[in-house]
């Protein structure tokens, strides 16, 4: 199996995001987005909803696309499943980033497909070195096809696995190092998984390979008690950032120096006005940090 | 469906008929029903990062309602439908009904 | 059985208890788990929601959501492409006993599917219409001709008045006083980025079917007659060519006898 020192000159690294903040953009926005033209860095799309044969959703990014950096975020290659890529799958991944050649490309540590179902869900992963050497054979091969660095995006995760080899930071930095792909630190994820898993959020990021941060993600989560009366935060992006991820936000910065940055909201959907104001708020953020030397 | 037909149209007939199409969709088209938001089906994609709207990279607070599918009735804009037993007799107007 | 199967196979049966070997840190797994198995079934219930919001209003959240439930149970997802599930889900409202009271649903489902479909086709431009002004000067080909038609076209025969029904869910439709109980034929088409959806007769239904089948005008238009005596091939044109739906003109037919 190919590692790391030939893995970083098969994927060249993928061009960068301006460090500016960015939208997920949502159906629901595009005739918004064409009318106003917000001030923001770029757009984002989830890559599975273009994943058909014409209509609006097609009409609508050519023509957002013209007029931002575009950053396509995958949800449906299950890279941590133990389930071969579904090569189908992994043909249309290849057809759209051809098609719409956005600056980026990423997916999530995760699973969501096995055998021949697909659960429609970020599933987490037990992190042993059974799991470390599928995962890297997996970024490999898209790495690979797509002939572009990818990103992997950090889970937000609530159970974790009794016989796990890694943390979750070492386990990344592990496949970090011997894939060559880049990290799309969610600082909500990171946020909602060390809440939920008792652990201390600022120790967890200093523990990240933060140098092969490409992106970062933001969202709100919903917070629950569990049946203990203990504090459980659900990732559902359906509300604005939580100030505690705004703080954390701000340390990541600190340590990564200014990052493209994507404001995500896919629940209780608000007004396209409302997003470009949260990102208005991270471009704050993102102004009052130094350039890393 | 059946391929043989033992009708024919003349040619006469088929010019007349795409005739009269051309001059009716020649006509500027009618503003009633041509909102720009009629689309029938939602701008929305299937595949999201949250439960809300298809694929989950995230989660979802509301536990969805677990009712027992078996026991339940529709409960929603069909009850406002005129049924063929609907006071009004409505219903009793169809020409064609539903077996029953 | 390995972690992946044991968690997959619990996470579509929610009446299974959550797999060995996963663990957090105060105990409450079981809450913790359900977290997984909620947003696997309200993200397909969702997906549901958004192909077929007429039928969701029709029978309102909570037993939407039920039957979402138990479709998802007897057909979970194969395609990672979320706009295409649920291919089979009018066939199932069809057979679902609860739903028998409102005996137009599953071809209300049948409808919006095709929506979806039309809303996702490939995009196809009109003929030029001067094409068809030529077609109409060499009156002695017409009945060979073959009409192409965008990809989102299709019609839909119904013994239900689903077109209204569909019409009346969309913006200030009303559905007070519709007639569920009358024959209707549908055809649905997307017009630029506009699917419209229109009640017909069964024969311009029939005759849109003949023309995807790839018939010759006449033999559409004959079988549509067939179908329906007052069948008016003028209006079933007019309808498809002042909405884009015509895309294409072939000269010669290629219809077995």
């Amino acid at each position: 199996m190919m590692h790391s020192p030939l893995a970083s000159l098969i994927a060249p690294r993928a061009p960068q995001l301006p460090p500016r903040a960015g939208l997920g953009l949502k159906a629901e926005h595009f005739q918004d987005v064409l009318a106003t033209r917000p001030d923001v860095g770029f757009f984002e799309v989830h890559a599975e909803n273009y994943m058909v044969a014409g209509g609006p959703f097609h009409h609508y990014l050519s023509l957002i696309c013209e007029q931002y950096p575009l950053s396509i975020h995958g949800v449906g290659l299950s890279i941590g499943g133990q389930s071969p890529l579904n090569p189908e799958h992994l043909q249309r991944v290849s057809t759209l980033l051809d098609r719409y050649r956005p600056l980026m490309f990423s997916e999530h540590l995760a699973w969501s497909s096995h055998g021949p179902y697909f659960l429609n869900d970020l599933l987490p992963l037990r992190y042993d070195t059974a799991t470390l050497t599928r995962v890297c054979a997996h970024i490999d091969q898209v790495q690979n096809l797509l002939q572009r660095q990818i990103l992997l995006e950090n889970p937000a995760t609530y159970i974790e696995f009794d016989e796990a080899h890694f943390d979750e930071a070492d386990f990344i930095r592990e496949v970090i190092t011997r894939s060559g792909c880049g990290l799309l630190l969610d600082v909500n994820n990171l946020y909602v998984s060390c809440i939920n898993h008792a652990r201390d959020p600022l120790a967890y990021l200093d523990a990240l390979p933060l140098r092969a941060v490409g992106e970062i993600h933001l969202a709100g989560f919903a917070e629950e008690t569990d049946s203990l009366g203990e504090r459980l935060l659900i990732d559902n992006h359906g509300s604005p950032v939580d100030q505690a991820v705004w703080t954390l936000y701000q340390r990541t910065l600190e340590r990564t120096g200014p990052m493209a940055t994507l404001i995500e909201r896919d629940n209780h959907l608000p007004a396209l006005a409302e997003l470009v104001k949260e990102a208005r708020l991270a471009e704050r953020y993102l102004s009052s940090t130094q350039v890393r030397p | 469906m059946n391929n043989k037909t033992t009708r024919t149209l003349s040619a006469a007939a088929l010019a007349l008929a795409l005739g009269s199409a051309l001059s009716i969709a020649a006509l500027p088209a009618q503003a009633a029903g041509d909102m720009e938001k009629c689309f029938g089906v939602a701008m929305k994609g299937h595949n999201d990062c949250a439960a809300g709207a298809g694929t989950t990279c995230a989660g979802t607070a509301k536990v969805d309602n677990q009712a027992d599918a078996w026991k339940l009735v529709p409960k929603g804009t069909c009850e406002k439908t005129s049924s063929s037993t609907s006071p009004s007799g409505f219903g009793q107007m169809a020409a064609y009904k539903a077996k029953s | 059985m390995n972690m992946q199967d044991a968690f997959s196979a619990v996470l579509l049966d929610p009446d299974t208890p959550y797999p060995q070997g996963i663990s957090c840190h105060n105990g409450d797994i079981e809450r913790r788990f359900a977290v997984y198995r909620n947003n696997v079934h309200s993200g397909l219930i969702n997906a549901l929601a958004t192909s077929y919001p007429v039928v969701w209003q029709l029978v309102g959240d909570v037993f939407f959501q039920a039957m979402a439930r138990a479709f998802i149970q007897e057909f979970p997802p194969k395609s990672p492409v979320m706009s295409t599930y649920g291919v089979q889900f009018a066939d199932f409202v069809e057979g679902f006993a609860s739903a028998s009271s409102v005996p137009y649903l599953a071809d209300v489902a049948r409808l919006e599917l095709l929506c979806v479909q039309a809303f996702h086709a490939a995009d196809a431009c009109a003929v030029d219409p001067h094409l068809l002004i030529h077609a109409l000067n060499n009156p002695d080909s017409l009945g060979q001709l073959c009409l192409q038609l965008h990809p989102g076209v299709a019609s839909l025969h119904s013994t239900y008045a689903i077109a209204a029904l569909w019409t009346a869910h969309q913006h200030q439709g009303q559905i007070h006083g519709i007639d569920p109980y009358q024959l209707q034929s549908a055809v649905v088409l997307r017009n630029g980025l506009r699917v419209e959806v229109f009640a017909v007769g069964c024969g311009c239904a029939a005759f849109v079917d003949g023309l995807k089948e790839g018939r010759a005008l006449e033999l559409a238009a004959c079988q549509a007659l067939e179908a329906d005596p007052d069948f008016d091939l003028g209006q079933a044109l007019a309808l498809l060519i002042s909405h884009d739906a015509i895309t294409g003109l072939n000269p010669t037919a290629e219809v077995s006898p």
